[in-house]
């Protein structure tokens, strides 16, 4: 069904407790479709799905550019028993969606301990998440409120959605809201200067004990 | 016990199933990856076209003043074309992308690549996690190998009858051929991944062990003060952010005298003012343009043999340099050639390789080897930056050319440049920049 005709190959991953919603909010996001049952994710899975992507400058006008992106979407189990094998997947994602449960104060509770997974197991210390806040539809057994979850996300500096895999609001606009942070990211770390050091690991580079060679000052 | 006995076999099938799916997975992965493997061998194909186009300008340049892109000569005053940041080739207006932040056509290809081969995830990951060898570019790839190797194994004996006892077949000695079967998944990932641990620990950062020579090689080369290098680290840092008009006084002291000792006595290339009054001053026909100081004039001329291999046992570039020809003196007065070849990898400028000194030769013959160790899929986009320099009197030292070859054909094997090549020595555009009035 893959063919290489596509742009950019983009590897996003979902995280969050069993149950949240990630199995059913990617197979929302791919084949637009809502599955009530729980089929216990077993350790690791993945989607796909093939979007063409439209780069906006900071302004956010669009550059008028549009590109064909070819999705991986990993699905991972958030049960205690997994945690080894999926935290070992998070290092070769390039962006993450953090879900939480709305309807569940604990599983907000334990974004702390997926942020904290993350920032160890991912390819960087800071990579690029969206928080979830996922069932919105089920207002009535709301546990978390809106405000809360917000300022979490502050907190984080990392942007915000209350989603329902069963309806769609918002599935599709936080997955693009990602993607495009994980687009600009990618320029960024192309056109950051070569030479700059290292970041962290502490040990210096031997070539650091050496003068740069002069780089032009005019 | 029997009961107990049918439990585990429960328990061990459905980790064997476990395991099926978390395979199935893996497996469809590894179809995508392949498909994205194709796709980015396809680009870089593209760009092997750009990069002979490329090499090819090598051969015209002997000190000619060209656009490293259309060949098309520039002129000393005006359409004198600028350095590209990227590559350090001089290059024509035409030939530019961007505004200001212009790069060369060849620079904005590679740029393009980098960014949608997802090389620049690769060098990001590897910044955090190190890798010692680039056997495996995903987890799911080196899971997917770890589990064929033991699912291999658990296909050997038959499938055991529902109600085996395993203290029997214990006992038989036939344990560990279904050792497979009670591998649960976690005992699996848990010891994969303190595995991957312990080589991410241990290789807290692989570029510190970047500068490595060959053991004959050592010596004299890496006897660099840190108190120096810092300062200097600062000054180049301050020029970058500031621009300041002042700052080529810094490094002119040097300039008036040929016996002007280097300030830092030890080694010449510890000092700028060294490095730059070699590069420009000293030319024999040297003189600087008004714009940015860039050298015009030195005839450069000579060739340089070189080999290029990468090494996939000690994942290093092994670059062996052969002999030079013909090389010029920069030395006219006392027509002294103390050659010697220094090798760097762009845009990375700060690893350094060298040979020894040849004395008295223009023509010297080095057959060493060098090895700048650099993870294969790193090499992208990357450049062999290979220049000859003589090493003068009072550790001063004077340009007699360079060579750029691009590495991206060594991501390959490349059977071309394993061999030894001659490379002609060229003009190199970015030497003085910026330390001159
Ligand atoms: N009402 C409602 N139910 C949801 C929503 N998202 C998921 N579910 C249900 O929540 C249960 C767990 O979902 P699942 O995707 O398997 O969670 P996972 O463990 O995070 O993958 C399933 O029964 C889903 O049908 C949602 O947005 N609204
Ligand atoms: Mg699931
Ligand atoms: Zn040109
Ligand atoms: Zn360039
Ligand atoms: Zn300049």
């Amino acid at each position: 069904m893959t063919d290489g005709d596509y742009d950019y190959l983009i590897k996003l991953l979902a995280l969050g407790d069993s149950g949240v919603g990630k199995t059913t909010f990617l197979y929302r996001y791919t084949d637009n479709k809502f599955n009530p049952k729980f089929i216990t994710t077993v350790g690791i899975d993945f989607r796909e799905k093939r979007v063409a992507y439209t780069a906006t400058n900071p302004n956010g006008t669009t550059t008028g550019k549009t590109f064909k992106v070819h999705l991986q979407l990993w699905d991972t189990a958030g049960q205690e028993r997994f945690r080894s094998l999926t935290t070992a997947f998070f290092r070769d994602a390039m962006g993450f969606l953090l879900m939480f449960d709305l309807t569940s104060q604990q599983s907000f509770l334990n974004v702390r301990n997926w942020m904290s997974q993350l920032q160890a197991n991912a390819y960087c210390e800071n990579p690029d998440i969206v928080l979830v806040g996922n069932k919105a539809d089920l207002a009535d057994q709301r546990e978390v409120q809106e405000k809360q979850a917000k300022e979490l996300a502050d907190k984080y500096g990392i942007p915000y959605f209350e989603t329902s895999a069963a309806t769609g609001a918002e599935v599709d606009k936080a997955v693009i809201t990602l993607l495009d942070l994980v687009m600009k990211r990618m320029e960024q770390c192309v056109d950051k200067p070569p030479a700059e050091p290292a970041n962290g690991n502490g040990a210096t580079k031997l070539g650091d004990a050496q003068p740069n060679e002069k780089k032009c000052a005019c | 016990m029997i009961r107990g006995c049918c439990l585990k076999m429960d328990l061990s099938l459905l980790k064997v199933l476990e395991k099926e799916r978390v395979l199935e997975v893996l497996r469809r992965d590894k179809q995508l990856r392949t498909i994205e493997e194709d796709r980015i061998r396809r680009m870089k194909h593209e760009l092997q076209d750009l990069r002979r186009k490329d090499v090819k300008s090598l051969g015209q340049q002997y000190g000619e003043r060209k656009c490293a892109c259309c060949q098309r000569p520039l002129g000393k005053l005006w359409n004198s074309g600028a350095v590209c940041r990227g590559c350090s080739h001089r290059i024509c207006s035409m030939c530019r992308v961007g505004a200001i932040d212009w790069k060369c056509e060849v620079c904005y290809a590679y740029r393009v690549v980098k960014l949608r081969s997802g090389e620049w995830f690769l060098e990001e990951k590897a910044k955090k996690f190190p890798v010692t060898t680039d056997k495996y570019e995903t987890i799911g790839e080196e899971l997917l190998k770890t589990y064929n190797v033991q699912s291999y194994v658990s296909v050997v004996p038959p499938t055991p009858p529902p109600h085996l006892d395993y203290q029997n077949l214990g006992r038989s000695g036939d344990l560990k051929n279904l050792k497979p079967f009670t591998t649960s998944l976690e005992n699996l990932v848990v010891s994969f991944t303190s595995q991957m641990k312990k080589i991410s620990t241990s290789q807290n950062d692989v570029r510190g062990h970047l500068l490595k020579v060959d053991n004959s090689q050592r010596g004299p080369y890496f006897n660099y003060s840190t108190q120096k290098s810092l300062s200097d680290t600062d000054i180049s840092k301050s020029s970058k952010l500031f621009k300041v008009p002042s700052l080529p006084n810094l490094f002119k002291k040097s300039k008036d005298s040929d016996q002007d000792s280097s300030p830092t006595g030890t080694e010449e290339e510890t000092s700028f003012s060294s490095e730059y009054s070699g590069g420009v001053e000293r030319g024999s026909n040297g003189s600087i343009s008004t714009d940015c100081g860039l050298v015009e004039n030195i005839t450069v001329a000579g060739e340089l043999e070189l080999a290029l291999a990468y090494n996939t046992t000690t994942s290093s570039l092994d670059i062996t340099v052969g002999t030079c020809r013909n090389l010029t003196y920069r030395d006219s007065k006392r027509r002294k050639c103390h050659p010697y070849v220094k090798l760097c990898v762009l845009p990375d400028k700060s690893v350094k390789l060298k040979t020894t000194v040849k004395r008295n030769t223009t023509d010297p013959v080095y057959n060493e080897l060098l090895k700048y160790d650099i993870e294969r899929h790193l090499l992208f986009g990357k450049r062999l930056q290979a220049s000859v320099w003589h090493s003068g009197t009072l550790k001063r030292k004077a340009f007699l050319g360079d060579v750029l070859i691009p590495l991206d054909g060594l991501m390959f094997e490349d059977k071309a440049s394993q061999s030894f090549n001659w490379y002609p020595l060229c003009l190199k555009a970015d030497s003085p920049d910026g330390g001159a009035v």
